[in-house]
């Protein structure tokens, strides 16, 4: 039996950038935005990217699409060798790697109507007939609930609306990778879960998704992984439907008002959360000073934590019933 | 009992025959919090920018009251009420004097509020200009106003573009409150902010108000957030928007 590839397979991927000032004789800096990444998605998986805003999650994200090189590392798209291919050579894929932005309003031509926008993506990304095109634009947004709003203007539309027109163009496309950057950013909760529901549910099925969040509440709901990003690096990997987060810096993530406000300041050498983590304060003779946790797989093996002082305990009885 | 710092009534803007929001009462007690929620669209940046005398003349103030007890016993709505765009226009016109010095405004998305193009230290010296009593030192008030929020003093040289978003949203705090305002309207400070920035801002705003004995009127989408802060919650109804 042949093994189908994975759809992302990202291994220890680094990304460093120079970051200019803001006048031409301000001093520039080096940014390690990824700090040595490891990810696969399988086919039909969502993994979810959470993290603070600075942490690499849409740099990461945009190395998969290859909208940003990395500085090392590999990066393969269903088998093929995507960091190492020509802009010219990735050209006949891309229809398949499709990118859902943040901010839906600068992503759509402000003069084309909801029906335009998908029909010229269809036409000039598939090959299709304008009459083939129509019929597949209408069946889509009908499909997203927007089967009286052909002939809206993005201005005319709502939030919601104009996040679904960004969909209908990527889902049209029956794409083997979707990549969201935060798309349910500015919505309120009740629409986020409508958006969401139209990108996950009507994902082709051997599709896979990686969705780039800062909202814990999606990531538990919609991945069916979910990493945690701290500083460029992955801290934590894990199923949150059958596991909660055991690394301090995960919990002050998903539960912020539970612990002590953060200093906010990462440091340099050992592990990077070491200022603000209380389980240190208490066990102050820990190597969290010296030596870089790595991330240790557990016999539970959706599970994967860097912390020196983490343990995985919690798992909750979904797996238990599954055996 | 103390006098309130914001005492609006039946609050009814009206656009092209439907009611924007409709008979909308909101009450701020200085020290206090009072929590503006409700889906998008049911009005509540329109809310709070009318509490300010701001009311866009496109569009059309149908009835309420609208008074700053601690400051006169005036119905600032008087003879505007369906008056139409012009006394709308008077009613901008005769607040300005208190926004900034009795009130004031923290819009949503901190980046885009500040001004691109000025420092950080001069956007706080206009703001402190406004003050009711004036300043002898501005240098020094800069510097406190950025103490305030836990801003290094070198951030008022930089322009707003150097700033990351959670600096940006601590540099939007201290310019609404670095002109002494005694009503802080602070809308949505959490928007495209994670949540550990959304807890650290909201608790400074809190921090902030109290130590100014100020009252706030915080328009946030949170539930979380609002339950911890203790907020006296004021519900608009949604409206139906696909």
């Amino acid at each position: 039996m042949t093994k189908i590839p994975a759809v992302v397979e990202v291994k220890n991927v680094i990304k460093t950038f120079v970051q200019s000032g803001a006048f031409p004789w301000s001093d520039s800096v080096n940014v390690h935005a990824v700090r040595g990444v490891d990810l696969v998605v399988k086919p039909g998986e969502v993994v979810a990217l959470v993290g603070q805003s600075g942490s690499g999650k849409t740099t990461l994200s945009r190395m998969i699409l290859g909208l940003e090189e990395p500085s090392s590392g590999a990066i393969q798209l269903g088998g093929s060798p995507w960091s190492t291919m020509s802009e010219r050579e990735r050209h006949p894929y891309r229809v398949d790697y499709q990118y859902v932005p943040q901010d839906a309003m600068s992503a759509l031509d402000p003069q084309q109507t909801a029906l335009e926008h998908v029909i010229e993506t269809l036409k000039a990304l598939r090959g299709q007939s304008s009459s083939d095109a129509e019929i597949n634009a209408k069946e889509m947004l009908v499909r997203l609930g927007l089967g009286e709003r052909f002939g809206a203007l993005p201005r005319e539309m709502s939030g919601g609306e104009q996040r679904r027109i960004t969909l209908a163009r990527v889902l049209s496309l029956t794409p083997k990778l979707v990549v969201a950057d935060e798309p349910t950013s500015g919505l309120e909760p009740d629409r986020r879960e409508a958006v969401l529901r139209d990108l996950i549910g009507n994902l082709p099925e051997e599709a896979g998704c990686v969705l780039v969040t800062h909202d814990m509440g999606v990531a538990r709901k919609w991945a069916h992984r979910c990493l945690v990003m701290l500083d460029g690096r992955v801290i934590e990997e894990l199923d949150l439907r059958q596991s909660e987060p055991v690394h301090p810096y995960s919990q002050l993530l998903f539960h912020p008002w539970d612990y002590p406000v953060p200093e906010g300041e990462l440091s340099a050498s050992g592990c990077p959360f070491q200022v603000d983590c209380t389980r240190f304060k208490e066990n102050p003779e820990a190597p969290c000073a010296t030596s870089l946790p790595e991330l240790t797989k557990s016999t539970h093996k959706s599970h994967r934590v860097a912390c020196h002082l983490g343990e995985i305990s919690a798992t909750l009885s979904s797996e238990v019933n599954s055996n | 009992m103390s006098k309130a710092l914001l005492d609006m009534r039946g609050l009814t803007i009206n656009h092209n025959g439907r009611n924007l929001v409709s008979e909308i009462d909101i009450l701020v007690e200085a020290g206090s919090v009072t929590a503006l929620m409700g889906p998008s669209g049911s009005g509540k940046t329109l809310s709070a920018r009318a509490s300010m005398g701001q009311i866009h003349p496109a569009i059309n103030l149908t009835s309420g009251s609208l008074r700053f007890p601690m400051r006169d016993d005036r119905d600032w709505f008087d003879g505007i009420v369906n008056a139409g765009p012009k006394a709308q226009n008077r009613l901008l016109h005769e607040t300005a004097a208190l926004r900034g010095p009795y009130v004031s405004y923290s819009p949503q998305m901190a980046s885009s509020a500040l001004n691109p193009g000025r420092t950080l230290g001069r956007q706080l010296e206009m703001a402190i200009m406004r003050r009711a009593k004036s300043t002898d030192n501005l240098a020094m008030s800069v510097r406190r106003s950025l103490d305030e929020v836990g801003l290094p003093h070198h951030a008022s040289r930089a322009l707003p573009i150097e700033l990351s978003g959670g600096m940006c949203q601590r540099a939007a705090l201290a310019v609404a409150v670095a002109s002494h305002p005694q009503l802080v309207i602070a809308d949505e400070p959490e928007t495209g902010l994670d949540p550990v920035l959304t807890r650290g801002i909201t608790e400074l705003l809190i921090r902030v108000c109290k130590e100014r004995k100020c009252g706030l009127l915080l328009i946030s989408h949170q539930d979380e957030t609002v339950a911890r802060i203790g907020a006296t919650i004021i519900r608009l109804p949604g409206v139906e928007v696909v």
